[in-house]
């Protein structure tokens, strides 16, 4: 376990020493918050709730979902880049499991940028945007935790399109439409209370409400007692669905694998 | 101008062969980009299910709203896509190779790369946007009409463009502009896609005055609709689009001369 903790502190490491691009990164995910954030202040129009939703509960849901979106964005051409390179042999190798250890950079990446990128953001953002604060201290730990398995939950889901990268000659186009899927129904840019009712009942039976909108309602105290525990196996029942889906994938694409010179 | 017009041609084909070689990851990634640009849209018009209106523009005014600024970005990067790559030229040194041929370097860096992905992408969109929503928003459609319409498009690319050519100069003294494309163009066109009156004070006056995207799509647009938050701005402003446009290109082509003095190669 110790050796692939090193691989998430060596990334989180890596990324402090590009101190531009982190304030670009920061800028970059307030000004996608300040629009959307402008957008919902003039659908709102000066009223203080819609269908019992306040502006700053729309305000906090789109700094945790868009901040978190944009903060865990990373490089999902690394299974592909690896494998038309050929380097992917000499990964598999190691005596290392491949996809834990690009778990684990990821999730160093992520951790960096949780810190470097989203709280500042949020800080900033507090100056001018009227945020909710927490109900209660339980709730943002509760909040956390679920942003941890929501993370693994995103990562899955990206793991398994990557993995296509063994049958088909370009992944991109996929990635980015996942990406679109993902951002939408997911709720980072439009927020889960808004979206109409067909939709909603659709999104239930998929993972992604449990991404970004089950850290929202922790957050927000919006869920109670056995609600909680609910949210929390559905995000592992998720996970696990998810891992079995990547590993059966993974699998198939390592026995189909062939490298060219190298 | 024959002469430039059949080289326009010589390299677009070049370019569409060498871009669409892989039929199949070609479609899927125009789609991509299609389905990535439309993505604000799509929950714009789930959002506007609840809400109906925004500032008091319906989502058909706003698709046409949106129509522009993808039409224009899908002409400005057929012939602007050099521009946009500048300081990958110079840094490489490929720029060195431009000064070599007998054509003129703005002429070659025009003509020469288009981005075809994003073309057909956010072309096929702005396309799209237009047919739907042209006739629901109450426009008289007439000669006149569409010659504005056609000039506005063409004003909005000229803008984008002097944004580019502007930035371009700028790389023949610092080399690296990608931030400063990413600051001043990029997250300024997040904004510049929705109506300019949800913004503050001071985000609007950067559409108008630094990076003047508003006249890319928002004031050609109340040109056409005529909505009451028009009211916040000088009436002369929907008129101004074409002026804007000649008038920062030209702008941008002196500062282009002017900075062309100043190119020291980096290659070796």
């Amino acid at each position: 376990m110790s050796t692939y903790l090193q691989f998430a502190v060596i990334k989180f490491r890596n990324k402090m020493a590009y101190r531009f691009d982190y304030l670009l990164g920061i800028l970059n995910t307030l000004l996608s918050f300040v629009v959307y954030w402008s957008i919902y202040k003039a659908l709102y129009g000066g009223a203080s709730e819609v269908d019992g939703v306040t502006f700053s509960m729309v305000t906090t849901n789109f700094i945790i979902s868009l901040g978190l979106s944009s903060a865990f964005h990373k490089n999902e051409m690394f299974l592909q880049d690896k494998i038309k390179q050929g380097t992917i042999a000499n990964e598999l190798l190691k005596p290392v499991n491949f996809k834990l250890r690009m778990l684990f950079e990821d999730v160093g990446e992520g951790a960096f940028n949780v810190a470097f990128n989203f709280l500042p953001t949020v800080v900033i953002a507090a100056f001018f945007a009227n945020l909710s604060a927490p109900s209660s201290i339980l709730n943002v730990l509760l909040c956390l935790v679920s942003v941890v398995l929501g993370y693994i939950v995103l990562w899955q889901i990206s793991f398994i399109v990557q993995s296509w990268a063994f049958w088909l000659f370009n992944v991109w186009g996929l990635i980015t439409i996942k990406n679109v899927f993902v951002n939408i129904l997911a709720g980072a840019y439009i927020p889960m209370w808004f979206m109409p009712e067909w939709l909603r009942n659709v999104i239930q039976f998929t993972p992604f409400d449990s991404i970004y909108f089950t850290p929202v309602q922790l957050y927000l105290g919006e869920l109670q007692g056995w609600e909680i525990l609910i949210n929390f196996a559905r995000q592992l029942l998720w996970i696990v669905i998810l891992y079995v889906i990547g590993e059966f994938c993974w699998r198939r694409g390592i026995k189909k694998l062939v490298v060219q010179g190298g | 101008m024959k002469d430039i017009i059949s080289l326009f041609f010589a390299y677009a084909r070049t370019g569409l062969k060498t871009r669409f070689q892989y039929k199949l990851d070609s479609v899927i990634s125009t789609f991509a980009v299609f389905f990535r640009e439309a993505a604000g849209i799509i929950a714009m018009y789930l959002a506007l299910l609840k809400f109906d209106t925004i500032n008091n523009w319906n989502i058909d005014e706003l698709l046409f709203l949106f129509s522009l600024i993808f039409i224009t970005y899908g002409i400005f990067i057929v012939f602007f896509m050099a521009l946009r790559d500048f300081s990958d030229w110079i840094k490489h040194g490929v720029f060195d190779r431009v000064m070599l041929r007998p054509r003129g370097l703005l002429t070659q860096l025009v003509l020469c790369g288009a981005d075809w992905l994003a073309a057909f992408g956010h072309g096929t969109l702005g396309i799209i946007l237009f047919i739907i929503s042209a006739n629901r928003v109450g426009i008289e459609w007439n000669f006149g009409m569409a010659v504005y319409y056609i000039v506005v498009v063409i004003s909005g690319v000229l803008i984008q463009g002097a944004v580019f050519l502007f930035f371009s100069a700028i790389s023949f003294y610092v080399v690296e502009t990608n931030s400063l494309k990413e600051i001043f163009y990029w997250n300024m066109r997040k904004f510049a896609i929705y109506p300019l009156s949800i913004y503050n004070k001071f985000i609007q006056s950067i559409l108008i005055f630094v990076v003047p995207f508003a006249f890319v799509n928002y004031f050609p647009a109340q040109f056409f609709l005529r909505k009451a938050d028009m009211a916040a701005y000088p009436e002369w402003m929907m008129y101004i689009s074409p002026i804007v446009g000649v008038g920062l290109y030209a702008l941008a082509y002196a500062f282009w001369r002017f900075s062309l003095r100043y190119y020291k190669s980096a290659g070796n």
